[in-house]
């Protein structure tokens, strides 16, 4: 049987973790292929709304990640996305959303190897757990009933 | 439908070596909307750029993804040659499948699949880019500088000679700041009034440059090129056009008997006051805290003495509003206060003193006129130690840093002392001797050697006063931590270097950040080390940390050529990527519904309050409006505005959302 | 004829508001919201153990609004409503006059927010016990229990909306369920559009809600809604020590920052 390969999405922000993940490439460290980075101008700016959409459209994992406290290129917008993250996996925790499958963390523009770290862990981490199949399934069921109507 | 371009670059063998380039062009030149593909060994060369130039215009393109390195390399680039081929340069972008790719991935279908991946979500994504013009506004050509010490007067200058308008604000009734107190500087032994006092004169001259002393910034507002500031012009008590300066007043004052500030407390000054010889202005002004007249309700002698009637007892602060362009924090230092050190007995003992007052002792204008007589009872002391790090690189004090400045004045202190008791013995006990600079490994040497200054590597443990002498203990590390005890006629302690008093409240009153010692922060320790994170406010000086002369001038220098290159154009021209607050049609005007949550979320101070009125004037709706002059385009306020409301270009719900399903929907 | 119809027929009368929001007999055994203009009207006004509704959510409708200055007869949570609305700058002070309507019977006048305020301090502001039970029954439950839960519930949803309609802090134009570019929520009532508008409502109301219950009052399908945002009030507060509706300047939790904020999740 084929292993199984886990979707994961990267939020990141452009001052920080984006440009630590350039560093990963720079410096040659290898990881995984199943991350994709989606980039941002600051954790401030990634909506709660943008993991849910993640997770419906099949993702298994998601890893949020941006400048370290202090370290924001915009001063605060990571504090600000901090206390964001506090209280929705709160909620999310609440309404039986598995958050283990959610990887926040604080990566600099210096720290290629923790960014390499980072991405390797959350895929072992989601390969361990399997896909995220109760999401799957009213994501692909509903999908199905409305016919890809979902998608705009 | 779109007609998208996508260019696969090669990178050389850096991105071909493990991603099926062409592989790539050809299946995303499938995609929906993509009118153009291909791929190319070099995109960013000469050629490479020609490619894209000339694909935009043949296939009259409306949308560009370059699939090359990361776009912090060479997205201005590709951005570049779109605008040239005619292309709106915001309607490109790039997909990183080098750093985040072919360089992380071994060669296989899993990479190549994940680069037709990541150029799949730029596609989607740039069908959703909008066409956006550069942001222009407008520039105040004047800057304000605050503080007036060497720092502030340096920059006020060069800016001046530049042949733009300085506002100068210092809080003390006199230009000039630590270094006016200064007797000799290192390395050279410059005489400091010597060089100062002539830029003080020249600030107070220049046509350029107009001077409020005594006087407090109280708001900022505004940004970049646009500021709005409001300065608090204390009350001088004195009409400054009246007065001469001729200082009739400040002989005949009763009150004589308050300790001298500019003296360190070594001597004493009268309640109406001009802080020192070379003060600029030279007018005085009335200590109302200590003036008989404001205490006791009479005396007004100074008023019946002044020959041109310049007195002005009933004299009210005036907060005037200037607009400016730039501003340049120049606010200096100050040194740690005396309850630091119990164990030194600073503020118990008359003789322990700190540096600031051995300048003044050693200082040909100061209290001695330059003779070095202890404090308690007017003798020359023969033996004085010097403790470097009196708090510096001491955790335990809170001030873990180096102050940098007290190694070399130390050096000169001991020196001094040396040119002018030659029978007395300093003492320096001191961690390490940092004496990086230019002539300044020289300098100490000189003081050890030529001037036999005993050097102790080692911590002064505490100090005591018996019979008339200062014992100091410490421990010799260099001999095997043995323990040391000097009877000493005086002792001098180098006191760290700390942020001014008010800084904190001054950073926030201009929102700028500063570090947790309150020293101001720069927007990047080592390629942007003068400017701040709030555009068009710059540092000079020691406000930002301990620095020496020579570094404070370079630095004060620096700002003002950001200054002037801030000043060179009429207008700015500033990235368009910034949040935007809808508008619609009446009766709804915006989706906005005037919470103002995101008002508090905003590093930048950029969102306003906009009333949207009728036609009788009565306001129908507060609305959020994001000025786009402030914005940084963090979106922070975007992520937390429930209605939606706020978007920001570039990164906008469409896009992002866009980004995602494009992603995870192949 | 009561207290409260000769306190709201002279209010009335000397001009001090236009109209009252109060409660009056509804069809059957039911009580509803009644908006009363003049002294005729001011007679239908009701006020017993089963008047339980937080009128405030009716302060900013339009339709309501426009009846000119308003009186409302208020209940703790109306109180705190209008707190956490006068915060958001819905409500400004004086704007309102309120009625509160105390436990005995009798009524007490708040004109100013800062008498509002110190009401509050000394009065309990918590969720019933009932509530709180059920939400550490829901804690103890693994992760997939609780999805199983919630995916139970929201299979029930309609998505009338009438949650919304009654949440005193749902007052946007549009709420995000509206935005179709991009189309953040799912229109239908199945089981991921009911998940992502019940999720996205909770998170809206996260650090804003003031637990008065409507929405799982006016919910048609019994969903306990009510729970989703009554389970963040606690870690909220101990986290960020806020508390909505309490102050009229309160700043909102998510608006807001400490350096120092504690989390253990982010590595």
């Amino acid at each position: 049987m084929q292993e199984f390969e886990p979707k994961i999405v990267a939020f990141v922000c452009n001052w920080c973790t984006y440009a630590g993940a350039d560093l990963t490439g720079t410096s040659r460290i290898k990881y995984s292929a199943n991350v994709k980075i989606i980039r941002f101008p600051c954790t401030g700016r990634i909506d709660f709304m943008i993991l849910m959409k993640a997770f419906e459209n099949g993702a298994d994992g998601i890893i949020v990640s941006g400048c370290h406290p202090n370290d924001c290129h915009y001063s605060t917008g990571n504090f600000h996305a901090r206390r964001r993250w506090i209280v929705f996996r709160n909620l999310l925790n609440f309404s039986g959303i598995d958050t283990e499958r959610i990887q926040f963390s604080w990566v600099s523009a210096a720290e290629g190897f923790k960014w390499a770290d980072v991405v390797n862990n959350t895929v072992k981490k989601i390969r361990e757990i399997g896909p995220y199949e109760n999401y799957n399934k009213i994501a692909v069921s509903t999908l199905f009933k409305e016919e890809g109507a979902t998608n705009e | 439908m779109s007609r998208i371009g996508v260019f696969v670059c090669h990178c050389g063998e850096n991105i071909s070596a493990t991603v099926n380039c062409e592989k790539v062009a050809k299946i995303t030149g499938e995609l929906k909307g993509v009118e153009f593909s291909t791929d190319y060994k070099y995109m960013c060369s000469y050629p490479g750029q020609t490619l894209i130039k000339e694909a935009i215009k043949e296939h009259k393109l409306d949308g560009v993804v370059v699939a090359a390195c990361s776009p912090r390399m060479h997205e201005p680039t590709f951005r570049k040659a779109c605008a040239e081929a005619g292309l709106n340069p915001f309607l490109c972008e790039m997909s990183n499948i080098r750093e985040h790719c072919s360089w992380v991935h071994p060669k296989d279908d899993l990479t190549t699949e994940k680069a037709q991946d990541l150029v799949r979500v730029m596609v989607e994504k740039v069908k959703k880019n909008k066409a956006l013009n550069s942001i222009k506004v407008p520039v105040t050509k004047t800057a304000l500088v605050i503080g007036g010490g060497i720092a502030g007067i340096q920059a006020a200058l060069d800016i001046a000679n530049c042949g733009h308008k300085v506002i100068m604000v210092e809080r003390q009734p006199s230009i000039g700041g630590h270094m006016s107190q200064l007797s000799e500087t290192f390395p050279t032994l410059d005489c400091s009034q010597c060089i100062l006092t002539p830029r003080m004169v020249e600030v107070a001259q220049h046509p350029n440059i107009t001077l409020h002393t005594y006087s407090e910034v109280e708001s900022v507002d505004g940004f970049i090129g646009n500021f709005k500031v409001k300065i608090r012009k204390r009350s001088k008590s004195i009409d400054e056009h009246l007065c001469t300066g001729c200082g009739l007043c400040t002989t005949k004052c009763p009150q004589k008997k308050i300790p001298n500030e500019f003296e360190r407390g070594l001597g004493f000054r009268p309640a109406i006051y001009v802080p020192f010889p070379q003060a600029v202005p030279n007018k005085p002004v009335i200590d109302r805290e200590h003036c008989t007249y404001y205490i006791k309700g009479k005396c007004k002698i100074c008023e019946i003495v002044c020959p041109t009637k310049a007195i002005r007892f009933d004299q009210e602060d005036e907060v005037i509003d200037v607009a400016v362009g730039a501003i340049v924090m120049a606010t200096g230092f100050d040194v740690l206060k005396t309850d630091y050190f119990p164990e030194y007995g600073y503020g118990k003992y008359a003789d322990v003193i700190d540096g600031l007052a051995f300048e003044r002792l050693a200082s040909a204008s100061g209290p001695t006129q330059g003779e070095i007589r202890r404090p308690s009872d007017g003798k020359i002391p023969k033996k004085i130690v010097f403790v470097a790090c009196a708090g510096s690189r001491d955790p335990a004090k809170g001030i873990e840093y180096c102050s940098k400045i007290c190694c070399m004045y130390t050096a000169k202190h001991a020196m001094l002392y040396k040119h002018k008791v030659h029978d007395g013995i300093p003492y320096v006990f001191y961690m390490d001797i940092r004496a990086g600079g230019k002539n300044y490994e020289e300098f100490v040497r000189r003081t050890i050697v030529e001037d036999e200054t005993q050097y102790i590597r080692g911590r002064v443990s505490t100090i005591y006063e018996k019979n008339g002498k200062l014992i100091v203990k410490g421990a010799d590390t260099l001999m095997g931590a043995q323990p040391v005890e000097i009877e000493a006629d005086m002792v001098v302690l180098a006191t760290a270097g700390v942020a001014n008093h008010g800084a904190e409240e001054l950073a926030q009153t201009v929102h700028i950040s500063y570090d947790p010692y309150k020293f101001f922060a720069e927007a990047h320790p080592k390629l942007k080390p003068v400017e701040t994170n709030t555009a068009g406010i710059f540092l000079a000086g020691a406000c930002q940390a301990p620095k020496d002369i020579p570094e404070s001038v370079a630095a004060a220098s620096g700002a003002a050529v950001k200054v002037a290159a801030l000043f060179s154009n009429d207008e700015l021209t500033r990235d368009p990527l910034v949040a935007v607050v809808n508008r619609s049609a009446p009766p709804v005007y915006s989706q906005c519904v005037g919470c103002f949550l995101c008002q508090s979320v905003c590093p930048y101070q950029a969102i306003e309050r906009e009333e949207i009125k009728n036609r009788n004037g009565e306001v129908i709706k507060t609305l959020a409006r994001v000025n786009e002059g402030l914005c940084q385009g963090c979106g922070t306020c975007v992520a937390l505005c429930r209605t939606k409301a706020i978007d920001i270009h570039g990164y906008s719900n469409q896009q992002v959302y866009t980004e995602i399903m494009a992603l995870l929907n192949d | 004829m009561s207290d409260l119809i000769k306190k709201v027929t002279a209010l009335l009368n000397d001009k001090t508001i236009n109209a009252f929001i109060g409660y009056e007999k509804g069809s059957a055994d039911r009580i509803r919201a009644t908006f009363i203009r003049n002294e005729d009207q001011a007679q239908k006004l009701i006020l017993n153990a089963s008047c339980t509704q937080n009128l405030a959510g009716y302060l900013l409708k339009h339709e309501v609004k426009k009846l000119g200055k308003l009186g409302i007869l208020a209940n703790v949570a109306a109180l705190r409503s209008i707190m956490q609305l006068a915060s958001e700058f819905q409500i400004k002070d004086g704007e309102v006059y309120v009625l509160f309507a105390n436990a005995d019977g009798s009524l007490t006048e708040f004109t100013d927010f800062k008498s509002i305020e110190a009401f509050l301090e000394t009065t309990d502001t918590g969720i019933k016990s009932e509530e709180q039970e059920m939400i550490a029954k829901l804690e103890a439950m693994t992760v997939n229990e609780r999805w199983l839960f919630w995916n139970k519930e929201f299979e029930k949803c309609i998505k009338c909306y009438a949650c919304r309609a009654a949440c005193p802090m749902c007052y946007c134009h549009r709420c995000t369920t509206d935005v179709n570019q991009p189309q953040w929520i799912p229109v239908a009532s199945h089981e991921l559009g009911n998940l992502d508008y019940h999720l996205m409502r909770a998170m809206h109301l996260a650090g804003r809600c003031v637990n008065c219950g409507e929405c799982a009052t006016a919910c048609p399908m019994d969903i306990p809604l009510n729970l989703l945002t009554y389970q963040l009030i606690s870690p909220i507060k101990a986290t960020f020590g806020a508390t909505a509706g309490m102050k009229a300047d309160a700043v909102y939790a998510l608006s807001t920052y400490k350096p120092d904020d504690k989390e253990n999740f982010i590595i």
